[in-house]
């Protein structure tokens, strides 16, 4: 931590360059048209990778007026055709690399245990379709909720998938999510999840992925989260003391380093998507406003790409995942409307806990429950 | 058995002439399709067809490992490796040598570390392990995942042994990163959530003697967030007051008097700044701040001023948090 960063707030600020809102959009639309085979580790999760560019797209509220729903119902199918059924219920799969071709053009689907749901995509499918407006009455509910009961463990946390995989604080975030957005938690032992969650919290005040772990932003974000959708259902009193209410808001705080932008850990440099998960995290706390938006934004405008996309880092290189998260925490905390800051800058407003534009966080919560539930 | 990157196609090879190849299904109008290599296609075309038919055999180790080579995040083919390595009962403390090379290479990947932690869940051999993680945080001293693996040993396996050495371990780490919040972290999960090891059964000695480590750590190098939030922490858990570290803190807190270095009696348990340290420190004022709102009364003007001087000159970066601050306790006083 420098001793002194009397370089912000302090005079008037240098001018911030366009948020490219066209470069970022392109990024987002290539990827989603193909990617290189130097990024063949996206296989095993592409579907969430296909939610990072759709969201992008939505924040920067250009899917319904950019795209031509001819496209749109083509990106609908491809999703539906990930959704996935056996004995431990359904989810969706992160895309067809486990699908053999049964003849040209069909594929062959009969439930294999190594072609399963996994709980993270799942949470990414449901956002995607409800960035797209699909009415959900292709949704296998009641197997969803299956699918969650099959996933939980002992310890309270989940794993990726019903038979195995790794569990830590991100799959109980998606199973709360999930649940949260179907408005239905018959699906998960909440109370044996909250004992997870807070064996994982650290003496720094985040929460480490797994019990004992380094406290980290996205698992600290993971955390806050999951309590709040739990308390916003069930409306259970404040899980956190005043006193490591304090020291979670602190720690957090402390992560925004002279870069303008957040680390993930103590000491280490600033990162676009730690701008989101402990800005974010700030937000659900209801201390947003302790943000420096300013320094933020200067920063994010720093890791953009010159041909469009936002990388984790200056001169690094953009990534949907970073784009996404970037325009997420500007979303949520965009730096103050004046001469200095260019109107590119205001995005659509986003809710916090499901990590999507609030109009399609309203759409999901209306379609994604049972009809009459 | 490691593929090289000339090694024939499978289609090619005749000893896998009676597997029937199953090529990956895409839609007419895929979503973000990956333009893959002619070696990734035949090699997983091989494994959709393994698959289908369930077969378990030693070449399907082969087969795995190729495609883990081609995508470390692959973790179908960690399942099914992961089955096979069980159905033919083969020799694990092999498979660990293979993966002691693939970690170091895939470093970052998820499934590289949750591979291991399934083999020594089943060897139930850890005392190599805590050798080969201190050898692979030489690669990435920060590294995440190594981190957690190391702790999920300790609190998995729990044998006094393995905790033997951990504190020196710990130790050792930090002399080579004063800065390394992995390090601190791990100290204090040895120190404070292991339970109690012998000799450390007088808990308020431990808190002495962690109070002595981390002053001497900060009077090296001040300016060091880790070592500050390690402080609290101890204090924290411990409900030890603030207000008692106020003859410690106090000269990292304000700019260096001239004379300083000329003091010749040194108090030995609070260290002083060491020279050439940058102050005031951040963190210090920080520290006092907090242990004067604590106090309440008048002191809560005084934590009001340093906040002020945070907020101004020291830490700019975070005004409005220490403006927050003082709202907050102005707010209490006037109740
Ligand atoms: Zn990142």
């Amino acid at each position: 931590m420098p001793t002194t960063n009397s370089e912000s707030d302090l005079e008037p600020l240098a001018e911030l360059p366009r948020l490219a809102t066209t470069g970022h959009a392109t990024h987002c639309k290539m990827c989603l048209a193909g990617l290189p085979a130097g990024q063949v580790d996206i296989d095993s999760s592409r579907l969430a990778l296909v939610f990072y560019c759709l969201g992008s797209l939505d924040l920067l509220d250009i899917i319904n007026n950019k795209t031509n729903n001819d496209e749109r119902q083509m990106w609908v199918s491809w999703v539906w055709e990930q959704q996935t059924s056996g004995p431990y219920g359904s989810g969706f799969k992160p895309g067809p690399y486990m699908t053999p071709e049964k003849h040209l053009g069909v594929p062959d689907n009969d439930y294999s245990n190594d072609n399963s749901p996994h709980i993270i995509v799942t949470y990414t499918a449901l956002l995607c379709l409800a960035i797209l407006r699909d009415d959900f009455t292709r949704l296998d509910r009641s197997g969803l909720i299956k699918f969650l009961r099959s996933c939980q463990k002992d310890d309270g946390s989940f794993s990726t998938e019903p038979l195995g995989g790794d569990s830590d604080l991100r799959t109980v975030y998606c199973a709360f999510a999930i649940s949260s957005m179907l408005d239905d938690w018959s699906g998960v032992n909440v109370d044996r999840a909250f004992g997870f969650i807070a064996s994982c919290r650290s003496y720094e005040g985040g929460y480490g992925q797994s019990p004992f772990c380094e406290a980290q932003g996205g698992t600290t974000y993971c955390a806050l989260a999951s309590m709040h959708l739990a308390n916003r259902s069930f409306l259970l009193i404040e899980h956190l003391s005043a006193s490591e209410r304090r020291n979670t808001i602190r720690w957090l705080i402390q992560n925004q380093d002279g870069s303008g932008g957040f680390c993930g850990r103590t000491g280490k440099d600033a990162d676009a998507c730690y701008c989101f998960w402990c800005g974010a995290s700030l937000s659900i706390l209801g201390v947003g406003e302790l943000v420096n938006t300013s320094a933020l934004a200067r920063f994010v405008a720093s890791c953009q790409f010159k041909f469009g996309g936002i990388a984790k880092a200056p001169g690094e290189h953009p990534d949907p995942f970073h784009t996404y998260l970037a325009l997420a925490a500007l979303s949520l905390h965009p730096p103050q409307q004046d001469v200095s800051a260019p109107s590119s800058w205001i995005l659509q407003a986003l809710d916090p806990l499901l990590n999507t534009k609030q109009d399609t966080a309203a759409w999901a919560r209306q379609h994604i429950p049972a009809p009459g539930n | 058995m490691t593929s090289e990157p000339d090694a024939p196609l499978f289609a090619d090879r005749p000893e896998w002439e009676d597997v029937v190849p199953l090529p990956q299904y895409e839609n007419v109008d895929p979503l973000a399709p990956i333009f893959y290599t002619d070696e990734y296609k035949d090699a997983t075309n091989y494994f959709r067809g393994i698959v289908k038919t369930g077969e378990m055999s030693p070449r399907v180790l082969e087969l795995t490992e190729n495609i883990i080579r081609q995508n470390p995040a692959h973790y179908s083919a960690w399942q099914y490796r992961y089955k096979t390595l069980m159905a033919l009962k083969a020799p694990l403390d092999v498979e660990l040598r293979l993966m002691d090379e693939l970690a170091v290479r895939y470093l970052k990947t998820y499934q590289v570390w949750h591979h291991r932690r399934l083999l020594v869940t089943e060897t139930r051999e850890p005392g190599p392990e805590l050798e080969f993680i201190t050898k692979s945080l030489q690669e990435d001293m920060k590294n995440y995942h190594t981190w957690s693996y190391r702790q999920w040993l300790l609190a998995y396996f729990n044998d006094d042994a393995l905790w033997s050495d951990e504190l020196n371990f710990a130790d050792q780490m930090l002399e080579s990163d004063i800065r390394n919040n992995s390090a601190w972290h791990h100290r204090f999960f040895v120190v404070f959530q292991s339970g109690v090891r012998t000799g450390d059964e007088n808990r308020e000695e431990v808190v002495r003697r962690e109070l002595a480590f981390v002053k001497n750590y900060i009077s090296l190098a001040p300016n060091n967030a880790s070592a500050w939030n390690y402080l609290r922490g101890i204090l924290d858990h411990s409900a030890t007051p603030y207000s008692q570290l106020l003859l410690f803190v106090t000269p990292y807190s304000v700019p260096r008097s001239p004379d300083a270095d000329l003091v010749d009696v040194i108090d030995l348990e609070n260290p002083p700044p060491s020279m050439g340290a940058q102050l005031p420190c951040v963190a210090a004022i920080e520290f006092l701040a907090d242990i004067h709102e604590n106090e309440g009364g008048d002191d809560i003007m005084k934590a009001t001023e340093l906040w002020r001087s945070l907020a101004d000159e020291h830490d700019t970066i975070r005004k409005k948090s220490r403006e927050y601050r003082i709202r907050d306790a102005l707010q209490k006083v006037q109740v």
